[in-house]
């Protein structure tokens, strides 16, 4: 893509309409113009990360009421004499405590989701910052120090792997590949690991 | 949603910095039985801690001010703390962390996320 036509004219005479204007096309670099777009994604990213902790907000209080009214229904059963209708009552509280024991895996996903989207608005940021020094983007050693650090970022064994995967030089569609195989592993087995030392 | 009776004195402290975990593991532990007080970093958790007697902690391990792993290292060099089951749950799987952990004096680690029929047996194991 040819971007020369966005290059500021040094013989022109100041502007003097918009001023932001002339100041983005006086700053003009290719580098900058990275970071802007990285910046933009950044953003981009915790402006939907900000609505959608709004919409969880939501859910959570709801969910709560739910169990909330499930245990007061739980109680209520208990309380009352044995015959048919409390027996279909207590298996119906029993399919609604699997179903809420789900929902709660399923919840702990947005957390994990909020802290991985979090490192990678961190990595953004860090990379717009790098590709404007001139110096150390244009230096080996300097990338490799960057993706060290940024590897220390990654904490889950999700994000390590693609890291290892994308740093090591997989195609996007070996990583796709990978997040699939991931997917599936992950529906089998939605919980983490319990070791006690 | 049932089983609220044989745990009613056990009393055990939450720390995790995100409110929705908080949430999971409150229904999770009320739900048997458990009494949940809740603390959103380590520098909370242990000012609470300092002042009041409880039976286990379970933390997350990053955290602002305070780190998971930090706090269990804080609380086991209290006299009160030195036998309390200490649980981390987190979503860090990496040996290194694990390693930190248990040199802190963590009891056991639990990779998030959890489901509510594994927290309490692991609780139930330790406590």
């Amino acid at each position: 893509m040819d971007l020369a036509h966005l290059l500021p004219n040094p013989n022109d005479a100041p502007e003097t309409g918009d001023t932001v204007m002339v100041r983005a096309l006086d700053a003009w670099t290719p580098e900058q113009q990275i970071s802007r777009m990285l910046e933009l994604c950044e953003a981009q990213m915790e402006s939907a990360l900000s609505e959608s902790d709004v919409a969880v907000d939501a859910l959570i209080k709801s969910f709560t009421g739910l169990i909330e009214a499930g245990q007061a229904l739980g109680s209520l059963s208990e309380k009352t004499p044995a015959d048919a209708g409390t027996a279909d009552l207590r298996q119906q509280l029993e399919a609604l405590k699997k179903q809420t024991a789900a929902a709660v895996v399923a919840f702990q996903f947005y957390d994990k989701l909020t802290q991985r989207l979090g490192h990678v608005r961190y990595s953004l940021s860090a990379l717009a910052m790098f590709v404007c020094d001139r110096e150390k983007s244009g230096e080996r050693e300097q990338w490799r120090r960057l993706f060290s650090t940024l590897r220390r970022l990654y904490r889950t064994e999700e994000e390590r792997q693609l890291f290892t995967m994308m740093v090591g030089g997989a195609t996007a569609e070996q990583a796709r590949d990978h997040i699939q195989q991931s997917t599936l592993t992950l529906r089998n087995s939605p919980t983490g690991d319990v070791e006690i030392f | 949603m049932s089983g609220a009776a044989s745990h009613t004195s056990r009393v055990i402290l939450a720390v995790d910095d995100s409110a929705s975990m908080r949430q999971m593991v409150r229904f999770t532990l009320e739900s048997a039985g458990y009494k949940v007080v809740q603390a959103v970093d380590g520098v909370e958790a242990l000012d609470f801690a300092k002042g009041n007697a409880v039976d286990l902690v379970l933390t997350d391990i990053n955290m602002p001010r305070m780190d998971g792993i930090t706090l269990v290292r804080e609380l086991r060099g209290l006299s009160t703390y030195k036998f309390t089951p200490m649980l981390v749950l987190t979503t860090e799987s990496g040996s290194d962390t694990k390693q930190r952990g248990k040199q802190a004096g963590a009891t056991g680690w639990i990779v998030k996320p959890f489901s509510p029929e594994q927290l309490l047996s692991t609780i139930a194991r330790v406590l």
